[in-house]
C-alpha cells in the first residue's frame, strides 16, 4: 500500500510515480497477478495447486436440524438443514426430496444486489443439485416413512456470508458437514388413525452414502492452471473448472461453464488434484463431526 | 501505515475512542477531521486514536483518525487516477480508482470533457486523439458534478494526461512527446494527451 | 401462488414435524425464573459476544451474539447513488436491508423477502438514520445488511447494536453508536431481552391489559431515543416504564460494545511501540 502522506508528496510527477507502484494492483490486475504466476506463486503467497485454509464449524445454528460453517481463506458459506414432513409424488412413491439452495445475498460482497437470486446463485443451486443427484450421497429412498403417503424433505439451504471466489467448493464441504450433523426426528405413522407421530426424544442421523469433495481451478492465460480461485483470480482467468470426487474417486460431476478449452492432460491433473483434495476434506469433516458428538 | 505513524508520533498518550465520545471544550481545541460540534463540546464521529496537534495556532487542532481514510471521497481540486472506459466526441467517461495515492473501494465515475482535456487550443482537441478505453489516467477533479453528470474532471496541466496506456499489439507504450506514444514492438505511433514526458525516455 | 423458477423448487407443501404433534405449546408461567435463569422484572440481558471487521469484502461489520440470537451486519459504500434526486446532492443515502436466513427461526422460512422482512428493514432504517453524518456523504449511497442467522429473540434490537458497530467498524462518520434493547411486558411482570419462546408464549395469558413488547434504538452517549417499536396493548405508564428499562439495558450493553470496537482499531492499525 502507499506509504508516503499525501501531503508529503510535493509534485505530482512523484504522486504520479508513486500512484503507479501502489496503484498497479488496482489498475492492472492483471499483469499483477502475471508477474507472480511467472514466479509459480500468487500474491497471497500460495503455490499454483494450494488451497487455502479450511475451517468447519457443525452444528452452531440451534433452529435448523443440521448446519455447517465452512471458512476457506475469507470466503464463508454456512449451510442449514430444516427436515419437514410430505406427500410423495405418484411417480415416486418410496422416494422423498432434497432440495438444495444457494444464495448469494448482498451482505457477502458488493457484486451482488438484491432481489431474486442472479446467473451465479440459480448457476450453483443447480449444481449443488446435480451433485447430490449423481454422487448419491443421500438415497431418496431413505427419507420414504410411508409408502406413496409420508417422506421427508431436506432443505438445505446454503448461503455465502463472504465471497472471495470459489463458492461451489464451501459449498459441498458446508452440504455435506450439515447432512452429517443432521438429526431426524422418529416419525411413525398411527396404524389406527393413520396419522404421523413425531418423537423428538429419538432422533436419528442421515445416511450418508458416499462423500463428495468438489475441488475448482482456473485457467490464466489460456494455460496455467490454479487451484481454489480467489474472487480476483476468477474474474481475471480465462476458463473455470469444478471437478467432483467421492471417496471411491468416481467422478461424480465434472463443471466447465464455457471459457478456454483446457488439454485432456491438464484435466487429469486437476481430477487427480480434486482426488487429494477429497482425502484432506473427508478427514476434516469426519474429525469434526466426530469431535461435536464427543462433546454432546 | 507508515504516515499514520508518523503522525502518532508527535502525540501522547494514545488513546481511543468511539462514535459519541466528548473529547474536550472548544475552548480546549479546534476540530479537525473525523469530529463534531455540539453545544460547546467537540465529540468524535469515528472510532479511532484521538490525535491533538499543534499548528501553529494558539489552540490545538484535534482529530480522529482510523487506519484507513476509508470514507474518503473525490473532491474538488484532489488529484485522481482513472481508468478510460468509452469515449466519443465529446466527452472520455473514466472510473475513478485512486484519490491522491488512496485507493477507492468503491468505483466512481467521472467525465473529461473535450473542453478540459488540455489547456490550449481548446477548440482542436479530439477526444480520439487523446485517450483510448483502457488507458490509465491523472486527472484533476473540477467539480461534483449536478444530477445529471458524473464529476468533472480535467488534464489541462502539464503533469496531468495519460500516464500508461496500451498498444494494439498490446504492449505498454512508451511516451515519445507530450501528444504522442509509441508500441515498444511496431513502433507504431498514437496520439494521447500525455502526462509530462520523463526526459529519459525523450527520443534525441 | 406463483411459481419460483430461479430456485431449486421442493414440493408444493410441507409441514415441520413440530407441528404435526398436536401437543399445545407449553405455556410460559408469568412469574418465577426464565427458562434461562435470569431474572424477571429486573435488567437481565444476555451477554452478548461481539466481534468486528470479520468479513472481508464489506467495508466494515460485525456479528452479534446474544443467547441463541445470531445475525451479522456488512457495510457497503459510501458509493456512487444509482438514483439520483436533488437531495442526494448535499447529503448522502442510507439503506438498510434485513433478512432471516431460512434455517433461522423454528419453521422454516420463505427465500422471498415477506413483508415482515421490509418491516424489519424499514424500522432499522429509522433508528440507524438520525445517527450517521449524512452531509458528510454527498452524491453517496450507505448500504447496510443485516443477516438474521438464527432467531432467539429480540432480533431487531440486536440487527440495530450490530449494524450501528458495522457502520463504525466502516469508518462511517457517526454522532453516536446506536444500541438496541427490547421488553416484554407480561401484566404486572416484565422480562428484558426476551428469548424467541419468551416473545411468542407471552401473549397466552391474553386477558392482562398490559401485555406487548417495546423495542427502542438508543444513543447512549448523547442520551437520545432514535427508534421507538411497540406492539401490543399497555398503558402510558407502562410503555414509559418500558422505555426506560430499556434504555438501561443499552447501557448495559455499552461498555462491551465500545470494547469490541476499539479492539478492532487497534487490530487494524496497531499504536507505535515508543508511546
Amino acid at each position: 500500500m502507499a506509504s508516503h502522506h499525501p501531503a508529503t508528496v510535493g509534485q505530482t510527477h512523484v504522486a504520479n510515480q508513486n500512484i503507479m507502484a501502489a496503484g498497479f494492483k488496482t489498475a492492472e490486475p492483471l499483469e499483477y497477478h502475471r508477474s507472480f504466476l511467472k514466479e509459480n506463486c500468487r500474491p497471497d503467497g500460495r503455490e499454483l495447486f494450494e488451497f487455502r485454509t479450511t475451517t468447519l464449524n457443525i452444528g452452531s445454528i440451534s433452529t435448523a436440524d443440521g448446519s455447517a460453517l465452512v471458512k476457506m481463506g475469507n470466503t464463508t458459506v454456512i449451510c442449514g438443514i430444516k427436515a419437514e414432513l410430505t406427500n410423495p409424488t405418484v411417480e415416486a412413491p418410496g422416494k422423498g426430496y432434497i432440495v438444495p439452495n444457494v444464495d448469494l445475498p448482498p451482505l457477502c460482497s458488493s457484486r451482488f444486489r438484491p432481489g431474486p437470486p442472479g446467473e451465479q446463485a440459480q448457476a450453483a443451486s443447480q449444481f449443488i443439485a446435480d451433485v447430490i443427484e449423481s454422487s448419491e450421497v443421500i438415497k431418496t429412498e431413505d427419507l420414504c416413512i410411508d409408502r406413496g403417503k409420508l417422506c421427508w424433505v431436506l432443505y438445505c439451504d446454503i448461503m455465502c456470508l463472504d465471497y472471495d471466489g470459489n463458492l461451489l467448493d464451501a459449498c459441498v464441504i458446508a452440504l455435506l458437514a450439515a447432512l452429517k450433523n443432521a438429526q431426524l426426528p422418529e416419525v411413525t405413522v398411527n396404524k389406527e388413525t393413520s396419522s404421523p407421530e413425531v418423537n423428538f426424544e429419538k432422533r436419528h442421523s442421515l445416511r450418508l452414502h458416499k462423500h463428495p469433495v468438489a475441488a475448482s481451478f482456473c485457467v490464466f492465460d489460456d494455460s496455467i492452471l490454479i487451484v481454489d480461485p480467489t474472487a480476483e483470480e476468477e474474474s481475471l482467468s480465462t476458463a473455470r473448472l469444478t471437478v467432483v470426487t467421492d471417496e471411491e474417486d468416481r467422478l461424480c460431476s465434472v463443471h466447465k461453464p464455457g471459457g478456454t478449452s483446457l488439454s485432456g492432460e491438464k484435466l487429469q491433473e486437476c481430477i487427480n488434484r480434486a482426488a487429494a483434495r477429497q482425502r484432506e476434506i473427508q478427514k476434516l469433516t469426519d474429525k469434526v463431526v466426530h469431535s461435536v458428538k464427543a462433546a454432546q | 501505515m507508515g504516515w499514520l505513524s508518523s503522525l502518532l508520533e508527535n502525540m501522547s498518550p494514545m488513546k481511543l475512542c468511539v462514535p459519541g465520545d466528548k473529547l474536550c471544550s472548544v475552548e480546549d481545541c479546534i476540530p479537525g477531521t473525523g469530529v463534531y460540534l455540539r453545544h460547546g463540546y467537540i465529540y468524535s464521529s469515528l472510532a479511532g486514536y484521538v490525535l491533538r496537534k499543534n499548528e501553529g495556532e494558539e489552540l490545538p487542532v484535534i482529530s480522529v483518525v482510523r487506519e484507513t481514510e476509508a470514507q474518503l471521497l473525490p473532491d474538488v481540486g484532489a488529484i485522481v487516477t482513472c481508468k478510460v472506459t468509452s469515449i466519443n466526441p465529446r466527452f472520455a467517461k473514466v472510473h475513478i480508482l485512486y484519490v491522491g495515492s488512496t485507493p477507492l473501494k468503491d468505483r466512481f465515475r467521472g467525465t473529461i470533457r473535450k473542453e478540459d482535456v488540455r489547456a490550449t487550443e481548446k477548440d482542436k482537441v479530439e477526444t480520439y486523439k487523446s485517450f483510448r478505453p483502457g488507458d490509465i489516467v491523472l486527472a484533476k477533479v473540477i467539480s461534483l458534478g449536478d444530477v445529471q453528470s458524473n464529476y468533472l474532471l480535467t488534464t489541462a496541466e502539464n503533469e496531468l494526461g495519460v500516464v500508461v496506456a496500451h498498444s494494439e499489439a498490446g504492449a505498454q507504450m512508451v511516451p515519445i512527446s507530450w501528444c504522442e506514444m509509441q508500441c515498444p514492438l511496431t513502433h507504431a505511433k498514437e496520439f494521447r494527451k500525455v502526462a509530462r514526458v520523463q526526459p529519459e525516455y525523450l527520443d534525441a | 401462488m406463483p411459481t419460483d423458477t430461479k430456485r431449486v423448487r421442493g414440493p408444493e407443501v410441507s409441514q415441520s414435524p413440530s407441528l404435526v404433534t398436536s401437543k399445545p405449546a407449553a405455556a410460559l408461567p408469568s412469574s418465577g425464573p426464565r427458562a434461562d435463569g435470569r431474572q424477571r422484572d429486573q435488567v437481565d440481558v444476555r451477554p452478548v459476544f461481539v466481534r468486528c471487521g470479520l468479513v472481508s469484502q464489506a467495508k466494515g461489520s460485525a456479528y452479534i451474539e446474544a443467547g441463541n440470537t445470531k445475525l451479522m451486519s456488512c457495510v457497503y459504500g459510501p458509493r456512487e447513488t444509482e438514483r439520483k434526486d436533488e437531495t442526494d446532492m448535499k447529503c448522502g443515502r442510507l439503506t438498510t436491508d434485513m433478512r432471516f436466513a431460512p434455517f433461522s427461526c423454528p419453521e422454516r422460512g420463505s427465500w422471498i423477502q415477506g413483508s415482515q422482512d421490509r418491516d424489519f428493514s424499514l424500522m432499522l432504517y429509522e433508528s440507524l438514520q438520525p445517527a450517521v453524518c449524512l452531509h458528510k456523504y454527498p452524491r453517496s449511497q450507505i448500504e447496510v445488511s443485516v443477516m438474521v442467522l438464527e432467531n432467539g429473540g429480540s432480533v431487531l434490537a440486536h440487527a440495530v447494536t450490530c449494524a450501528s458497530l458495522a457502520l463504525a467498524d466502516a469508518g462511517i462518520e457517526m454522532y453516536d453508536l446506536v444500541l438496541g434493547c427490547s421488553v416484554r411486558q407480561d401484566g404486572a411482570s416484565y422480562v428484558v431481552d426476551p428469548t424467541y419462546a419468551e416473545e411468542s408464549g407471552g401473549s397466552c395469558g391474553g386477558s392482562s391489559e398490559d401485555a406487548g413488547g417495546v423495542t427502542v434504538a438508543f444513543l447512549p452517549s448523547l442520551n437520545q431515543i432514535s427508534g421507538l417499536q411497540s406492539d401490543g396493548e399497555m398503558a402510558g405508564e407502562t410503555l414509559t416504564a418500558g422505555v426506560r428499562t430499556c434504555i438501561e439495558g443499552c447501557y448495559k450493553l455499552y461498555p462491551v460494545i465500545q470494547q469490541a470496537l476499539l479492539k478492532a482499531v487497534r487490530k487494524a492499525a496497531p499504536p507505535p511501540s515508543e508511546s
